[in-house]
């Protein structure tokens, strides 16, 4: 990049220079780039709350007809290529803004080893900070944009270097250690036994024990609620086959790769779960095996349950192990041709994050990142002449297109007919498992976060609840009732989005409006809880950052009534449109039988007509004392999903009401005393105490994985620990995106071409969430 | 030597006669200095030809003022700029939002379109290596013949009043031919452009086309039969269309419903933009059209919905019959005229803050399903109504 203002300079040649400086500034069409999770801002910065077509921005177009480029967010080194792509397709003069923290430096993925630096790629006019950036200062950078197409030099912040007085005050601060394993060699077991009362699990240890004849080397209750079998590489894919059809785990919920080095092993695990037994609904079964790092070879048990697909694949990008019977593997499914190998594997190290400063040594802060430098994601061959050798045609979609966010998937489409769909995901794998383990156990709650900037409370609250869990703490009332209020508001704001994108994709801009207008109404409780719009940050170990005052809950009560009001009109705007009903309905549909084959979760398994809600099934927090029902449908087609998903709004405001009526009554502590220790003074404020008390968290030893129902459906997470550590050894996230990937390809084949996007909006699919 | 006078009495005999003109002339003339020079300007004279006399007729001499005037090209440029800025300003309106303002504050942002316009002006034109280089950049140009002709025959005038560039026995066949044209060129463009989202758009193009394209000819032929002629000066005055109670609209509801279908089909509009739909397509057929040639086919469509907005004013709402306004003597027409072409058109394009998108498959059901239907009946009830009139009178 030469001259990085070229565009500027060519706007000031010429005699008509004025007249094209003039035009630029008021029509700066920014083109669909999204990229990553600051993209839900930006659907608030266009949307009815801010509308930043006031400035003569408007969101229209790919490319080739727009000028301007807004980066959200991480651009990940798969996103990177299509970044420069699309750069150059866009007709001179162009220009680029940066919004969010990770299109600087990283954010709060810097030391990731997927993500790269906007301003690398593309020259950067200018950076709009924060994580996520509120609309306001968004559109402040199209202004200041303006401010500097027509020569107005405005610099809004300046910099300046502060000596920062970190070690008079250490003492003072209790800075916490920085994360790190202390043992070099420590212990990993991922059947610690545990003495819990629960008399099913022993019934249900002892059915295994006389199914499982043989085939196992011990069977160990691990928790309340899961129970792990270890076994032999060899009799893996029997016990999985015994499991599902003498004993009805029909789905696998995770699969998990945990690296050894220093015992030079991997340790291969599976979870299973079902969905046809009530009984069983609540339990997880891991069945694990351990194998040599040494050409690490495992059967395949997708041809028991078809949903472990994508997880094998991902698993074999990061550890190298290779699962025999599943046909991708030695292929990159996720991860970007140059990316580094097998990055999950311990010897492969990133930038440690570090609190303290040793006097002489330099910090790691500005990672130096290669930008990639060839320009092709090539789509798997193979595809492609197949589908040339027959009278089909290739379409790949995205990941730059008006109706597909960060994914590719690539059609083949036979008349109007699609006969194959090969999704292509990881356009914004920003590597959260392997940051996750370089991080302290607290750091990772706003890192988890990020995974759906649009349900924040739901993904926070799952993470938070697996480091309970582990340390058995119990949350004292209010505090849960809080909680529940906080995650179905969450959940409230993830269903708006997903049906504003849904009526988007029909063209239907007027409901993706009124779809963010009520989310913007659920946003100010949030802010006025939190100050964040969408990253609270809120839920931590134990219960809440701070107690919610009585006028906030006011607040919220009187939200549930307007948002009333609203949704009728976006229903009978969008929901009972005619057109609407005629594209959604009997399209893409997901047989019962096929959801569970796909592992599929949430309401998308519901909308098929399996009634399991983690919310019933294993309750937490207070869903088990508030009064609500679940939704299910038997349709399985876009209308079902999309209708469903209302139906579970309209049972939220009600738990939400029901939970503001009875909190007001509960008075008490927001923070159980088993974390805060002698810290008792902050019961009702963390604030102050925040590292005293969390900073130096570490789980007991172990795996622990808990099942939380985010919005999109049941998220999952498994972090072993060493029991020394104040960082996870290996953390394990089941993103609800993730799990409904394979369901949603499966209801896209055999239907129209355009109907791919009526499936896309009704299964909510949230790329960050999917990629992790 | 040409014959100066004779010339000039026949612009001055076949000209808009605009009293208001008259009123303002002598108003100026009453004012002391004012009025001499004014005077002085129209007597002024060279070869014994008044100078401003004959511009100021030669502007008013109909065949000049329908073309350029109204219905013709000033009012479709004018439509042009202003009708996208409406349609922005009244769906953000109906999506709780402001739509463009900032540029122009005071007059709620109407600049809006021209700082687009230039914008595309001033931006680079890409030809992409794939594209078959002529006919890319030629297809959109000639574009313009099928969308500008029509203005020939449009007729913005009233019973007795034609303001009509061409007067023909056919001017409606010719218009339809014409419109029937439009669809090629897009093809076309989006053959040339040679990339796999303009390849459907144009597929899906051509099948709109066919759905569409029978039951507007039909709804144009029911109204033709109904009053008796497909000359656009007597269309008007068929059933003495200066009473609402004789509109087309009112005489036969269905011919006009099937014609405001076809309409939103073949301008791509929701919901039925299925060729151009941008979360599908990625406005297919000009997916790789850049800077001015994209910001022609951009007003293009708008261009197509103008011609077709003012046949369904003539034949259905009494072309520009209302109540007169004094002074204006014929020009009322023409304004009348263009108030409710401007009505239907946003009419039309504020569909797209009500309706998302059909399938294509739907749409073509549409078209070939409940439109012919209706089209067909259209045709016979104008019959009825042709035959019951002429019992009655
Ligand atoms: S993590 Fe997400 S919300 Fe934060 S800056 Fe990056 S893209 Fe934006």
């Amino acid at each position: 990049m030469e001259n990085p203002n070229e565009h500027i300079d060519f706007l000031e040649s010429g005699p008509l220079a004025p007249l094209k400086k003039w035009s630029a500034k008021w029509s700066l069409w920014p083109c669909h780039f999204i990229t990553s999770c600051c993209g839900v801002e930006l659907a608030h910065a266009f949307a009815c709350g801010y509308d930043g077509e006031r400035l003569g921005t408007l969101n229209l177009g790919i490319s080739r007809q727009s000028n301007f480029i807004i980066i959200e967010g991480t651009i990940t080194r798969k996103m990177a290529r299509a970044l420069k792509f699309v750069y150059g397709q866009m007709p001179d003069p162009k220009f680029v803004n940066v919004i969010g923290a990770c299109g600087e430096r990283g954010g709060i993925f810097w030391n990731s080893y997927n993500i790269t630096h906007p301003s690398d790629i593309v020259p950067v006019d200018f950076f709009i900070p924060g994580c996520p950036v509120t609309p306001e200062s968004l559109l402040r950078g199209v202004r200041a944009l303006q401010d500097k197409i027509m020569g107005v030099d405005k610099k809004t912040i300046e910099f300046k270097k502060v000596e920062l007085p970190f070690e008079e005050k250490l003492e003072e601060r209790m800075v916490p250690t920085s994360p790190k394993i202390y043992a070099p060699t420590p212990e990993i077991k991922v059947d610690v036994k545990r003495v819990v009362d629960w008399d099913f699990g022993k019934e249900l240890e002892h059915t295994l024990r006389k199914e499982l004849k043989g085939l196992f080397e011990s069977i160990t209750i691990t928790g309340t609620n899961t129970i792990a079998i270890r076994t032999t590489p060899e009799s893996l894919m029997e016990v999985a086959r015994k499991l599902k059809g003498q004993m009805n785990f029909d789905h696998v919920k995770s699969v998990n790769v945990i690296e050894v080095p220093h015992e030079r092993k991997y340790i291969v695990e599976y979870m299973a779960s079902s969905y046809s037994v009530e009984e069983l609904m609540p339990v997880l079964i891991t069945i694990f095996t351990e194998i040599g790092i040494k050409n690490p070879k495992i059967q395949s048990l997708m041809s028991v349950w078809e949903g472990a697909n994508y997880s094998e694949r991902e698993l074999h990008e990061f550890f190298g192990v290779w699962f025999e019977g599943n046909d991708w593997m030695g292929k990159k499914f996720l991860l970007a041709p140059d990316t580094p190998d097998l990055p999950l594997r311990k010897e492969f190290k990133i930038p440690e994050d570090r609190y303290v400063f040793e006097k002489d040594v330099e910090p790691e802060f500005m990672v130096p990142i290669e930008p990639p430098k060839d320009l092709y994601t090539p789509i798997w061959e193979e595809f492609i002449e197949e589908a040339y050798d027959s009278d089909e045609i290739v379409v790949p979609i995205g990941p730059h297109h008006p109706g597909s966010g960060h994914l590719r998937v690539t059609f083949r489409i036979k008349g109007d007919r699609i006969v194959d769909a090969l999704p292509e995901p990881g356009f914004v794998h920003r590597s959260m498992e392997k940051l996750a383990e370089n991080k302290l156990y607290i750091q990772n709650i706003p890192l988890f976060e990020r995974l759906a900037i649009n349900d924040p409370v739901n993904m926070n609250l799952a993470y938070v609840r697996t480091v309970e869990n582990a340390l058995g703490i119990e949350v004292p009332e209010r505090a849960q009732y809080l909680r529940t209020i906080l995650a179905e508001l969450s959940r409230i704001e993830a269903f708006y989005y997903d049906a504003g994108i849904f009526s988007l994709f029909f063209g239907h801009t007027t409901g993706f409006m009124y779809c963010m207008a009520i989310r913007e109404m659920i946003i100010e409780p949030l802010m006025h809880i939190s100050g964040s719009r969408c990253g609270p940050s809120f839920i931590v170990p134990g219960g809440l950052r701070r107690d919610i005052s009585d006028d906030v809950l006011g607040m919220i009560d009187n939200i549930t009534f307007a948002i009333h009001k609203r949704a009728k009109k976006f229903e009978s705007i969008f929901v009972t449109n005619p057109v609407t009903i005629a594209r959604a309905k009997g399209v893409g549909v997901l047989a019962k039988e096929d959801a569970i084959r796909c592992g599929m979760v949430g309401p998308f398994l519901r909308a098929s007509g399996v009634n399991y809600d983690v919310r019933k099934v294993a309750p937490y927090e207070a869903y088990d004392k508030l009064d609500w029902e679940v939704t299910t449908g038997d349709d399985g087609d876009c209308l079902g999903r999309f209708l469903g998903r209302l139906e579970e709004i309209r049972e939220s405001v009600k738990i939400v009401k029901q939970g503001v009526d009875v909190v007001k009554g509960i008075k008490g502590p927001i923070l159980s005393e088993d974390i805060l220790g002698e810290y008792k003074e902050a019961s009702s404020d963390i604030k102050g105490n925040f590292f005293r008390v969390f900073g130096n968290i570490v789980l007991p030893k172990g795996e622990w994985t808990t099942i939380t129902e985010a919005a999109r459906g049941t998220t999952l997470f498994t972090i072993n620990s060493d029991g020394e550590s104040n960082v996870p050894y290996r953390v394990r996230v089941m993103s609800p995106c993730w799990m409904n990937l394979k369901g949603f390809m499966e209801a896209v084949k055999g239907e129209r071409y355009a109907d791919f996007w009526a499936v896309y909006g009704s299964f909510g699919y949230f790329p960050p969430e999917a990629d992790r | 030597m040409i014959d100066i006078s004779g010339l000039i009495s026949t612009i001055m005999n076949n000209s808009v006669n605009i009293p208001l003109l008259y009123v303002i002339y002598e108003f100026l003339l009453k004012i002391p200095v004012l009025g001499g020079i004014v005077a002085f300007l129209l007597d002024f004279s060279i070869l014994g030809m008044p100078v401003v006399k004959s511009i100021i007729g030669f502007v008013l001499w109909k065949p000049f003022f329908t073309l350029i005037i109204i219905p013709g090209f000033a009012t479709l440029g004018t439509m042009l700029l202003v009708l996208p800025w409406l349609e922005r300003k009244l769906v953000g309106r109906m999506q709780w939002r402001v739509g463009p303002r900032e540029i122009e504050p005071y007059t709620r942002g109407s600049i809006q379109l021209l700082a687009d316009t230039f914008r595309f002006l001033f931006q680079e034109v890409i030809i992409h290596k794939d594209a078959h280089k002529h006919y890319f950049l030629q297809f959109p140009f000639l574009y313009f013949i099928p969308v500008l002709l029509p203005l020939l025959f449009i007729n913005a005038g009233a019973a007795g009043h034609p303001l009509v560039p061409i007067q023909t026995d056919y001017a409606l066949q010719i218009m339809i031919a014409l419109v029937s044209l439009m669809p090629v060129f897009i093809i076309g463009a989006a053959w040339a452009a040679n990339n796999r989202f303009s390849f459907i758009g144009a597929v899906r193009e051509a099948f709109m086309y066919f759905a569409y394209e029978i039951p507007f000819i039909i709804a144009v032929l029911a109204m033709i039969v109904l009053y008796g002629t497909s000359n656009t000066a007597e269309v008007i005055s068929g059933v003495n269309q200066s009473s609402w109670l004789n509109w087309g609209i009112i005489l036969n509801p269905f011919a006009a419903l099937t014609f405001f279908i076809a309409m939103a089909m073949a301008t791509s509009r929701l919901p039925f933009d299925i060729p151009e739909a941008d979360q599908e397509v990625a406005f297919g057929p000009f997916v790789e059209y850049t800077g001015i040639v994209f910001g022609l086919a951009y007003i293009m469509a708008y261009e197509k919905a103008y011609v077709l907005a003012a046949i369904m004013t003539m034949l259905f709402f009494g072309g520009g019959s209302g109540p007169v306004i004094p002074y204006l003597g014929e020009l009322s027409y023409g304004i009348w005229f263009v108030v409710k072409t401007l009505i239907i058109l946003l009419v039309l394009v504020n569909l797209r803050g009500v309706y998302p998108r059909y399938r294509i498959d739907q749409a073509l059901s549409i078209g070939w399903g409940a439109m012919l239907t209706l089209a067909l009946f259209a045709l016979v009830w104008s019959v009825v109504v042709v035959v019951v009139i002429g019992v009655i009178i």
